[in-house]
């Protein structure tokens, strides 16, 4: 039964064909294509972890982005709502300056008038006295020769005067 | 319906070419040549000088031969010297292949008495060449892979490359790094070129042709030298641990003192390891080798005994019988494959015992 007879020559070369496929195995090719699997293993779960971190920051992002908006557009509101408010304010504001600027152009023209009113009376009051003093020394001119003329002279003087106000 | 036809034609094609086998060997039957099973198997299962060329028995694929003669010589010549039965005088011997016997089949050279003398024979026979052949597959298999990692980095190998890294990353990370733990890288590149080039002897000896068909595996010296290298690599690197435990295990003083029982038995526990793993692997696939053979031998005896028509039949049954053996050898090549290196790693992590790993599994 040869089958059950290790063969010394086939003993001799299986030994060294395995010591030669260990030596060049174990060299270059066993520790690097492990290496390259754990590394690609690890980049895998790192890229796992990395992506389900991303997509749980992505949520955070959408959640945070939805309350910026309803928060603007809140503010958004509130703005509009006091702009209208300041519009309205300003207007009557500008209704009562412009009532109370009316009021003192209105105030300034009275004093004015006033003024001028009285300054018309001075010079009345002066131009009068000026005649009556007119009159008066024509009155005492002619007061020496008649006293009916004297009368007619005053009539005429004061009709003069009227006729000149 | 398709796959209906299909099914006829392949079936009428079987029995068409097992009508021509069966007669074929009815008519070498009626001949000087009858079938003989027993040399049939074993020359079928055993180490050649030649390898036989696809489809043709008679012609050879010559192979060098290398012998040291009796009184000193190296002699190289190629097998078809004397593979005919001739006797071919190379230089000052003279050599020969007895077809009977002690020395039948094996290279002998013949002394000037006339009397055969097995020389030292490092010949490259069929199952050397096969080893080499083995072992080549498998650096090409390992520097594919190297190389794709090299290039392409990160990215996931695919076809033949895929199936290669998927079955290193079954055997080495969910295999031996459990077992081995941190000795994993120290041990696993032993361990995974015995996984792989056990796969590939044992597959190529699944196909029938050069350049596969060589029992490599089936053959105890090629399971001898792996067993051996396990047993090496165990005892020569075990810890003191494992000694004490072999010559002085935790056993009542009884068993050990006087009389060294257990000692006695863990020792012999050292010699069985290796040759469980020898024996194991060798009858697993010269089983599957002989079984195939058997079925494909029935045709010929059935047919040299009944004839055609009882061999053509035995022929369907055969050939369809043998294909579901070599269909459950693929299978069995990798499972004796993976066996033996789990064995290795678990005969390997044994011999690493150390103080903490006992106190946390006692």
């Amino acid at each position: 039964m040869e089958l059950f007879k290790p063969e010394f020559g086939l003993v001799f070369w299986m030994f060294l064909a395995f010591a030669c496929l260990y030596f060049i195995l174990a060299k270059w090719a066993w520790p690097f294509i492990i290496k390259s699997m754990d590394e690609r293993a690890a980049l895998i779960d790192k890229g796992v972890a990395y992506a389900q971190e991303a997509k749980s920051k992505l949520d955070n992002a959408k959640r945070d982005a939805d309350a910026l908006v309803a928060d603007a557009r809140k503010q958004q509101a509130d703005i509009l709502r006091d702009a209208a408010k300041m519009k309205t304010e300003i207007i009557e504001q500008a209704k009562a300056e412009a009532a109370v600027e009316a009021k003192k152009v209105t105030d300034a023209a009275q004093v004015s008038i006033e003024q001028s009113r009285k300054e018309s009376e001075h010079q009345l009051r002066q131009d009068v006295g000026a005649y009556a003093l007119q009159i008066a020394e024509q009155v005492i001119r002619r007061n020496m020769s008649d006293d009916k003329a004297q009368r007619d002279l005053v009539k005429k003087l004061l009709t003069e005067v009227e006729s000149s106000n | 319906m398709k796959k209906v036809i299909t099914a006829i034609v392949a079936l009428v094609i079987l029995a068409l070419m097992a009508w021509g086998y069966a007669e074929s060997a009815a008519h070498h039957g009626h001949g000087d040549a009858k079938v003989n099973p027993k040399e049939t198997i074993f020359e079928h299962l055993g180490d050649t000088y030649g390898w036989e060329v696809p489809f043709s028995h008679t012609k050879k694929i010559s192979l060098p031969i290398i012998a040291f003669a009796k009184g000193g010589g190296l002699h190289c010549f190629m097998s078809s010297r004397v593979t005919g039965g001739d006797t071919w005088q190379d230089g000052d011997a003279s050599f020969k292949i007895p077809h009977e016997g002690d020395y039948k089949g094996k290279l002998v050279q013949v002394l000037d008495d006339g009397t055969e003398y097995r020389p030292w024979d490092f010949s490259i026979t069929k199952n050397v060449l096969g080893i080499l052949i083995a072992a080549a597959l498998v650096i090409l298999m390992a520097m594919s892979l190297r190389k794709w990692y090299k290039r392409e980095g990160m990215k996931g190998p695919k076809g033949f490359k895929g199936m290669l890294e998927l079955v290193i990353d079954f055997v080495y990370t969910d295999t031996i790094k459990p077992i081995m733990g941190k000795d994993a890288p120290k041990y696993g590149p032993y361990l995974l070129t015995a996984f792989f080039f056990i796969l590939t002897m044992n597959l190529l000896g699944l196909i029938v042709i050069f350049p596969g068909g060589a029992n490599l595996t089936g053959n105890l010296a090629v399971t001898m030298v792996l067993a051996l290298i396990t047993f090496a690599v165990t005892n020569l690197t075990g810890t003191k641990h494992y000694w004490k435990d072999i010559f002085w295990p935790d056993v009542p003083i009884a068993l050990k003192c006087p009389v060294p029982m257990m000692p006695l038995i863990e020792f012999l526990g050292i010699l069985t390891k290796p040759l469980a793993l020898m024996v194991r692997l060798f009858a697993n696939m010269l089983g599957g080798h002989m079984v195939v053979i058997v079925l494909i031998l029935l045709i010929m005896v059935f047919a040299q005994m009944f004839g055609t028509a009882v061999g053509a039949g035995t022929a369907i049954i055969s050939v369809l019988l043998s294909l579901f053996m070599l269909v459950l050898d693929t299978l069995i090549s990798f499972i004796q494959a993976f066996v033996f290196t789990l064995l290795s790693t678990i005969f390997i992590s044994m011999a690493h015992i150390h103080e903490e790993h006992k106190a946390l599994t006692e």
